[in-house]
């Protein structure tokens, strides 16, 4: 019985190979139930994404890795060449923890992103309805995702920003809390204007308001983002009203002096503004950070709060790299512990069967007996027993921290004759 | 064995330990969550600190808020039942490394004083006096929260403009909800202060004569009150926020501590 995981990602194919590997949404059903009747595979999953084509089985016997490559080159267009130098194949343990890496978002290319866990859930979904799921992969699944969970939530590798509009989203909630009640400014409509404003106003906002020289473009975008375009010459009166002001317009010199700024913070009695100065040239005047109660963020200023992000998520995904292997060690003892469960009660059952038999055919022999010798006679044979089967089941139990559990189950059902074969069974 | 004495140092013991549950997460930078069990040790104990108080009332035959260190040890139970309640309203989790210390040091401080300072005249127990103690204890406590709101408004502030690192924020409340707890609590803290100032003229009028003595402790209690009055009216009814709103609020805060500790 082995777990076995072939497959490439965005780190060890290049991205040619990968999108000849995409497995369409709409065939992934038919695709993974193709794969559950090949050949020595028990069950399968398939988890396609624009960044990893993976196959997971678990199969009867390992020589199923044959089965996985050729399987692989049925379902696009590539070579067995470029399947040999492109993918990886993991089993048993490997295969496990990286399961649990890739739901955990560990092997993303942005460490910590959100969107594998949906996409490896949807997998899930496929597998399930192709009915190609059942106990192994089936719990190894259900564990990754509580996996994926206890490092979302134990671990800080989600939370850093890693973009500059991601920076400035953060840190406007920092400032305000959760803006439902903030007006945001948008001055500029281009490219960087408007992906800011989509990250700041990604969980809702009190209102957005766009101005731009070109009134057209203005409402363009103020019609994506659902807010109201406004004329340019409304810049100064819309400054005293905003929270968070998103400056990025192609303008040369700086829109927001000092003096507008103050002028701006005295109106506002105390409450804070936020600019985000994503132009460059820069057009909010750097020296309005100076004053109360205003922060002004530039592109360097973001940059470096959204790199100190990925330098955290890193230090993070160490923690996180420690519950994986945990993870991974107490699934792989509970998928051992599975192996030997059968064989510890079939040896129990055996051996006091053995007992109860011998003490009927002997009992005979002992003439009459009062009820308390009897019990004493019942109560000898099971702790008898009991005390032969102390070591070999502490044995098992203990050989599922270990590899060659197999080995130690073999010897004993053959020396008991557990599967109807031993010396004890032909006797009888 | 002295029953009393025993749960107030159970009482102090698990500020303490509460205080340092929290601290370690911070300290780490924000890697992990701060004080998740600090609430649970705090409450635990103020259910000493609760028991201590009872014990002391029991041994004395009477309500144990007569003299200076029994006033400052009800103050510090006070403020950490009213910091739990803000805690579970607001979440603010920078609070247990604000207000602890502060109720350890009151405490700590209650308990060094000579028991004997200040006694207290047998016509001073009436109830008015008690009426304006529970009145100006629960009024600080309530104050207690402003200022940790304040100085985490300060550190948030400080933070935002040398442009750290997001981690850095991972435990410290918004700028906006610094505000919004600074203003709530000082709406709660300021009418009971007024009431405390209110009777304690009462009372002095009942022993001296005259409500007012204009000694100096009394005249900073009032001005402090005049202060936090005068940024109250400001925020009520101005919008007044910000920065400096938190600064004179932590300038108001200490002029009352100074004034309780009796300095």
């Amino acid at each position: 019985m082995s777990i076995l995981l072939y497959g490439m990602n965005h780190e060890s194919a290049p991205l040619d190979l990968r999108e000849r590997l995409v497995v369409p949404e709409g065939e992934l059903v038919s695709t993974v139930g193709r794969l559950a009747g090949a050949g020595d595979v028990e069950e399968g999953l398939i988890l396609s994404t624009c960044n990893r084509t993976e196959i997971l089985v678990h199969a009867r016997a390992a020589s199923a890795e044959r089965t996985l490559k050729s399987f692989l080159l049925t379902v696009g267009r590539a070579t067995p060449e470029e399947l040999e130098r492109h993918c990886y194949l993991h089993t048993d343990r490997d295969a496990v923890r990286h399961v649990f890496r890739v739901a955990s978002s560990l092997d993303s290319m942005i460490v910590g992103e959100p969107q594998i866990l949906g996409q490896v859930k949807e997998a899930y979904a496929a597998a399930h309805a192709a009915g190609s799921l059942k106990t192994v992969l089936d719990s190894l699944l259900q564990r990754a995702f509580s996996v994926a969970k206890r490092v979302r939530t134990e671990t800080g590798i989600a939370r850093a920003p890693v973009s500059i509009a991601h920076a400035a989203a953060a840190r406007a909630h920092e400032i305000f809390g959760d803006l439902s009640h903030s007006a945001v400014l948008v001055v500029g409509a281009g490219k960087m204007a408007r992906l800011a404003a989509q990250h700041v106003a990604a969980d809702g906002v009190g209102s957005i308001r766009v101005v731009n020289r070109s009134y057209q473009r203005a409402a363009e975008l103020a019609r994506e983002l659902s807010g109201a375009a406004l004329s340019w010459d409304r810049l100064p009166g819309e400054l005293a009203l905003a929270d968070v002001v998103i400056v990025s317009t192609g303008a040369p010199h700086h829109i927001i002096t000092q003096d507008d700024a103050s002028r701006v913070a005295r109106h506002r009695r105390g409450r804070p503004i936020f600019f985000i100065d994503i132009a460059v040239p820069r057009n909010v005047d750097p020296r309005v950070n100076d004053l109360d109660n205003v922060y002004v963020y530039d592109v360097d200023d973001l940059k470096s709060v959204a790199e100190a992000g990925l330098r955290e998520r890193r230090h993070e995904a160490e923690a996180a790299e420690q519950i994986v292997e945990r993870e991974t060690t107490a699934y792989i003892d509970w998928l051992r512990s599975l192996e030997v469960t059968p064989t510890i009660v079939a040896l129990r059952s055996h051996l006091h069967a053995l007992g109860a038999a011998e003490l009927e055919r002997f009992r005979s022999r002992l003439g009459p007996l009062t009820p308390e010798q009897q019990r004493a006679l019942e109560e000898f044979e099971t702790a008898l027993m009991n005390k032969i089967l102390h070591h070999p089941i502490q044995a098992l139990k203990r050989s599922t921290a270990r590899p060659g559990a197999g080995t130690l189950v073999a010897f004993l059902r053959e020396a008991f004759g557990l599967d109807g074969r031993g010396p004890a069974n032909r006797g009888s | 064995m002295d029953w009393g004495l025993a749960c107030l140092r159970a009482a102090l013991l698990f500020y303490a330990l509460g205080f340092l549950a929290a601290l370690g997460p911070l300290l780490s930078g924000g890697r992990r969550r701060t004080g998740v069990f600090t609430p649970w040790v705090a409450l635990t104990g103020a259910a000493c600190h609760t028991a201590a108080l009872f014990a002391l009332g029991w041994s004395l035959q009477r309500c144990p808020l007569s003299t200076l260190p029994e006033i400052l040890s009800a103050l510090s139970w006070a403020s950490v039942l009213i910091y739990l309640a803000a805690w579970w309203r607001y979440r603010i989790e920078v609070l247990h490394v604000i207000i602890l210390p502060l109720s350890i040091v009151v405490l700590f401080i209650s308990k060094i004083m000579p028991g004997e300072v200040l006694p207290v005249a047998a016509s001073m127990r009436t109830p008015v006096r008690h009426f304006h103690l529970t009145a100006i204890i629960l009024g600080v406590g309530a104050l207690f929260i402003t200022f940790a709101a304040s100085l985490a408004y300060l550190i948030v502030d400080r933070a935002l403009k040398a442009k750290r690192p997001a981690r850095f924020f991972a435990s410290l409340p918004s700028l906006e909800r610094c505000d919004v707890v600074g203003r709530m609590s000082l709406l709660w803290a300021f009418p009971l202060l007024t009431l405390g100032i209110v009777t304690g003229a009462v009372v002095n009028e009942s022993l001296t004569g005259s409500p007012w003595a204009w000694q100096p402790k009394e005249t900073l209690a009032v001005l402090a009150w005049a202060l936090l009055g005068v940024v109250l009216a400001a925020r009520l009814g101005w919008g007044w926020r910000g920065r400096q709103a938190a600064l004179l609020t932590i300038l108001g805060f200490s002029m009352v501590l100074l004034r309780m500790l009796g300095i």
